[in-house]
C-alpha cells in the first residue's frame, strides 16, 4: 500500500486545563473514504478544526502528503489541498449558488488588482474559466438548476450539496465533510453516500467523514477511527470496528441505550 | 444656475467618497468610523501640492489619492492583522482619524486650524469626469474576482478562510482601494470649496459616509450613491433643511435598521452595471 | 506638582470610568457598543445644568435630578430603537448602527433647538481649592472622584448582593435561559439602562461643572470607550480600571509631554493595546465558534 495522504501523530489540544484532543495518532490512506465516530464532546470536530488550522495544535503533528502543516494560516492549508464542510452550514448567503462555488476558484486564480481594475483580456479569461469549472461541479453534485438562486434560499438539502460542491471547488486531495447527513431522512442519506462515493471517484479525492450516521459510515467507509473523550478508542475496518467490544460499549452501545430511551 | 450647478458638484464630490466606504463596508464588511480621514489626507496632499508648489491638478488628484491609500496602510496591517471584533476596528479607526486631525491642526504645510485658501480648481469638467472614471474602475474591481472576495468575507469570514482567501490581504486591499477612493474625493473638494480646515474631517463626516451606505443599502452602490446626492442636495436646495440634515439622517438609521435593515437597495441595484458576473 | 497632576489624573480618570460602566453594563448583556451612551451623558448635562442655573439647587439635587433624567432617557431610548431589534434577534451590529442612529439624532436635535452656544454651571460649583504639601488641589476634583468610586462600589454591591443584581448577572451570561427561567427579560434590560442611563447623568454633571456644556461635549465619551475598551468591555472592574488608568495616564502626557498630543496619546493606546490584548485587561475571549 502506498504512504497515506494524511498523517496524524500525537495531537492533543487543550483549552484552557480541559484536553478537547489528546494523543490521537491516526491515518487517512489516499482515495479512500475514512470515517471519523464517537460520542459527542469526543473531539471530532476539533480534530477538523487542527487540521484546517482554525486552531493551533499544543502538540503533535499533521502531515498532508508528506508535508508538515505546521505554522501555515488557514487559507495555505486549504492552497495545500485541504478543504472542509462544516457542522453547522456555512454558505455566502446572499450571492448565487454558482458564485459560491466560483469563489474559492477565483481565490487561487493570478490576475491582480491592477489587471481586475482594468478588465484585462486574461482577467476576463480567467472568470470564464471559473465560472466553466464551477459549472461542472454543480452538474456533478446535481444542483445546477440552482445556479442562480441566493444560497441562502436553497433548501437544507441542496445547502448541504452546495458546501460540498464549494469545498470541492478548492481542488482539494483531502476533503473534511462534517455531518454531512445530519437532518436528512433516510432516502436523501443514502443518496448523499451515493454522491461521497461518485465525488471520491470523480474529483480523485481522499474523503475523512465525521458522522452520526452509522449506517452511512459502515456503507461507504474504508477505515473508520473511533474517538472518545479526545483520544483513539480503535480504529480498522468496518467489520473489525462493528466487533470491537470497546466500541460497542463506548459508543454503539450508549447510542442503542439512547434510542431505547427515547 | 451656478449655485445649483456647485450643489450637484458637491454632491458628485461626495458619491467618490460614498462609493469608497460602500466597496469597504457594503461589500467586505468592515465598518469604519474613519473615513473622513482618508477623505481629509486627500484634501491637504492635493492642497498642499497646489498651493505651495502650484503642481498641475491632475497630479494633485494622484498624489492625495496615493497618499490616501499608503496612511490606510499605517492603520490598516496592525489592525487588520489582529483580527479585530468590528465594533473594535471602528473605533481604532476613528482613533486615527482624530489623531490625524490633532497633527493636520499642528502642522505649518497645513497651515494649522486656520485652514488653507486655494484654488478653485474642481470645475464641472474634472467632476463629472473623476466620478465617471472612478465608477468605472469600481465596477471591474467589484464584477472582478476580488470582488467575489471581498462578498465572501462579508457573508462568512470563517467560510472565506476556508474557501482559500488570505483575509488580511484581502481586506487591506479593499481597505486601501476605499480610502483611495475618499482620497480623490478630498483631492476634488478641497479645489471645489477652494478651502479646507482640519475640522472638515471629522467623526460627523466619517458617520454621515457611513450612514449613507446603511441607509443606501449593504451590498449596493446605487443605493448608497441616491442616498449621498440626496442628503446633499436636498439641504443645500431648501435652506431651512439644513438644519435638520443630521437628525434626519440619525433618525433614518434607527427606523432603517427597525423596519427595513437592508436599506434602500440591499444586495442589488438599479441596473445590472454592478453584478451579473454571473449571470 | 506631581500630586496635583495625580490627585487631577484620578478625577478625570473617575469620570471616565463613571461612562465606561455604562458601555459596560450595556455590553455585557446585549453584546453591543452602545455609542448612542455619549448623548445621553450630553442630555444629563444639559439636565444639571438646566437645575442648577434655573431651579438654583445644591449639588446634590442636581446630581440626582440629572441621574432620574438620564436613566429614564436612557430607557426610553432602549425601548425606541433597540427592543424591536433585539426582540427579533437582530445581529449585534444592527444595534449598533441604530445607536449611532440615536447618537446622531440626539445631537443634532440639541444642535437644531437648544442651539451651539456653550452654557457654564454657576461659579460656585468650581472655586474651593485645598492646600496639600504646596498643591492646591481643587475640591471638585477630590469630590468628582470620590463620588465616582462610590457609585461605582455601589453599584458592584447592587449587582452582587441583591436579587436584582444577581439576575443580571445570570442574563450576562445567558439571555435566552434567563427568560427560560421566568426572568422578565424586558424589565431586566431596563433596569441595566436605567442604570447606565444614571451614571450617565453624574458623569454628566461633573464633566459639564470641569468643562462646558454643549451639543458635542459628548465626543469626550469616545475617551470613556476607550476605557470600556482597554478594561475590557463587558467588564466593570475593567471598566473603572481602564478609565483611571486613562485618566492618569492622559493628565501625565498633557502635563509633560505636550497637551496637543494627549489625545493622539489615548488613540494610540488604544490601537496598540487592542493589537496586543485584543480583549482589555480584565474581558473575556469572544472568539466565535466553529
Amino acid at each position: 500500500m502506498s504512504e497515506p495522504l494524511l498523517e496524524v501523530r500525537d495531537l492533543s489540544r487543550m483549552f484552557g486545563g480541559i484536553r478537547a484532543v489528546e494523543g490521537l495518532s491516526f491515518d487517512a490512506e489516499r482515495g479512500r473514504v475514512t470515517g471519523l465516530i464517537g460520542p459527542n464532546g469526543a473531539g471530532k470536530t476539533t480534530v477538523f478544526n487542527l487540521i484546517t488550522a482554525v486552531y493551533k495544535p499544543t502538540s503533535g503533528s499533521i502531515r498532508l502528503g508528506g508535508t508538515d502543516l505546521a505554522g501555515r494560516r488557514p487559507d495555505e492549508v486549504v492552497r495545500s489541498g485541504v478543504s472542509r464542510t462544516f457542522q453547522n452550514i456555512r454558505l455566502f448567503n446572499r450571492m448565487t449558488c454558482l458564485e459560491n462555488v466560483m469563489t474559492p476558484i477565483l481565490a487561487r486564480a493570478s490576475c491582480g488588482p491592477i489587471a481586475s481594475l482594468f478588465g484585462t483580456p486574461s482577467a476576463r479569461r480567467e472568470q470564464s474559466e471559473a465560472r466553466e469549472r464551477a459549472y461542472a461541479i454543480m452538474r456533478d453534485i446535481g444542483i445546477e438548476e440552482s445556479a442562480h438562486r441566493a444560497a441562502s434560499t436553497l433548501p437544507y438539502g441542496l445547502q448541504r450539496k452546495l458546501e460540498i460542491a464549494r469545498a470541492i471547488a478548492c481542488s482539494p486531495s483531502l476533503l473534511l465533510l462534517d455531518e454531512p447527513a445530519a437532518g436528512m431522512n433516510d432516502s436523501e442519506t443514502r443518496e448523499l453516500g451515493e454522491t461521497i462515493v461518485r465525488i471520491r471517484h470523480d474529483f480523485d479525492v481522499t474523503i475523512l467523514l465525521i458522522e452520526h450516521h452509522i449506517q452511512l459510515i459502515m456503507n461507504i467507509c474504508a477505515h473508520i477511527v473511533v474517538m472518545e473523550r479526545g483520544a483513539l478508542l480503535a480504529s480498522g475496518s468496518p467489520d473489525e470496528i462493528r466487533e470491537d467490544p470497546r466500541v460497542v460499549d463506548a459508543y454503539l452501545g450508549r447510542h442503542r441505550d439512547r434510542r431505547s430511551a427515547r | 444656475m451656478d449655485y445649483y450647478l456647485n450643489i450637484v458638484l458637491l454632491a458628485f464630490i461626495n458619491m467618490i467618497a460614498v462609493l469608497g466606504v460602500a466597496v469597504f463596508t457594503g461589500f467586505t464588511g468592515l465598518f469604519s468610523l474613519g473615513h473622513a480621514a482618508f477623505v481629509g489626507i486627500g484634501a491637504y496632499t492635493a492642497g498642499a501640492l497646489t498651493y505651495h508648489w502650484d503642481v498641475p491638478f491632475i497630479i494633485a488628484i494622484l498624489a492625495g489619492m496615493a497618499m490616501a491609500g499608503l496612511s490606510s496602510l499605517i492603520i490598516g496591517i496592525p489592525t487588520l492583522r489582529a483580527k479585530l471584533r468590528s465594533d473594535y476596528f471602528a473605533i481604532a479607526i476613528l482613533g486615527f482619524g482624530e489623531a490625524l486631525r490633532v497633527c493636520l491642526e499642528n502642522l505649518s504645510i497645513t497651515n494649522g486650524a486656520r485652514g488653507l485658501s486655494l484654488d478653485e480648481l474642481s470645475g464641472p469638467v474634472w467632476v463629472t469626469a473623476v466620478l465617471a472614471v472612478s465608477l468605472l474602475l469600481t465596477r471591474n474591481l467589484l464584477k472582478s474576482r476580488f470582488g467575489a472576495m471581498f462578498m465572501s468575507i462579508r457573508e462568512d469570514p470563517v467560510a472565506a478562510e476556508m474557501a482559500g482567501i488570505n483575509l488580511f490581504r484581502t481586506r487591506l486591499l479593499s481597505l486601501v482601494a476605499s480610502a483611495m477612493l475618499c482620497g480623490v474625493s478630498g483631492a476634488l473638494l478641497a479645489h471645489r470649496l477652494a478651502f479646507i480646515q482640519p475640522v472638515m474631517f471629522t467623526l460627523t463626516q466619517s458617520t454621515q459616509l457611513l450612514a449613507s451606505v446603511i441607509a443606501g443599502g449593504m451590498g449596493s452602490v446605487s443605493g448608497p450613491i441616491i442616498i449621498s446626492f440626496v442628503f446633499t442636495v436636498l439641504p443645500e436646495a431648501l435652506r431651512w433643511l439644513d438644519m435638520w440634515r443630521l437628525p434626519a439622517y440619525g433618525l433614518l438609521l434607527v427606523v432603517i435598521m427597525i423596519y427595513r435593515p437592508q436599506g434602500l437597495m440591499g444586495y442589488r441595484e438599479i441596473s445590472g452595471l454592478f453584478r451579473g458576473r454571473s449571470r | 506638582m506631581l500630586l496635583q497632576t495625580l490627585v487631577t489624573g484620578l478625577s478625570i480618570g473617575g469620570i471616565y470610568s463613571l461612562m465606561a460602566v455604562g458601555y459596560s453594563l450595556i455590553f455585557s448583556i446585549l453584546s453591543f457598543s452602545n455609542f448612542a451612551h455619549g448623548a445621553v451623558i450630553m442630555l444629563g448635562a444639559y439636565m444639571g445644568m438646566v437645575l442648577a442655573a434655573k431651579a438654583h439647587l445644591g449639588l446634590g439635587l442636581v446630581v440626582i435630578g440629572s441621574v432620574v433624567g438620564a436613566g429614564i432617557l436612557s430607557v426610553c431610548n432602549e425601548r425606541a430603537a433597540y427592543a424591536v431589534l433585539r426582540r427579533r434577534r437582530a445581529p449585534s451590529l444592527y444595534l449598533m448602527i441604530s445607536a449611532m442612529g440615536c447618537s446622531m439624532f440626539l445631537e443634532n436635535m440639541v444642535y437644531a433647538t437648544i442651539g451651539a452656544r456653550f452654557y457654564s454651571f454657576p461659579e460656585f460649583f468650581k472655586r474651593q481649592v485645598i492646600q496639600v504639601g504646596g498643591s492646591s488641589l481643587s475640591l471638585l476634583d477630590l469630590f468628582a472622584f470620590v463620588i465616582s468610586m462610590g457609585a461605582i462600589a455601589a453599584l458592584h454591591i447592587f449587582i452582587t448582593r441583591t436579587r436584582t443584581g444577581i439576575s443580571i448577572r445570570a442574563g450576562v451570561n445567558d439571555m435566552t435561559m434567563c427568560s427560560l427561567m421566568g426572568v422578565n427579560t424586558d424589565r431586566l434590560i431596563s433596569i441595566v439602562f436605567f442604570l447606565a442611563g444614571a451614571f450617565a447623568g453624574v458623569a454628566g454633571v461633573f464633566l459639564g461643572i470641569k468643562y462646558l456644556v454643549y451639543p458635542t461635549m459628548g465626543w469626550v465619551t469616545n475617551k470613556a470607550y476607550i476605557a470600556a475598551v482597554i478594561g475590557g468591555l463587558g467588564s466593570l472592574p475593567g471598566a473603572m480600571i481602564g478609565g483611571i488608568i486613562l485618566g492618569v495616564l492622559e493628565t501625565l502626557v498633557s502635563t509633560y509631554v505636550s497637551s496637543i498630543m494627549r489625545d493622539v496619546f489615548s488613540f494610540t493606546a488604544l490601537v496598540v493595546l487592542l493589537i496586543c490584548l485584543p480583549n482589555g485587561l480584565l474581558g473575556t475571549d469572544t472568539e466565535e465558534k466553529v
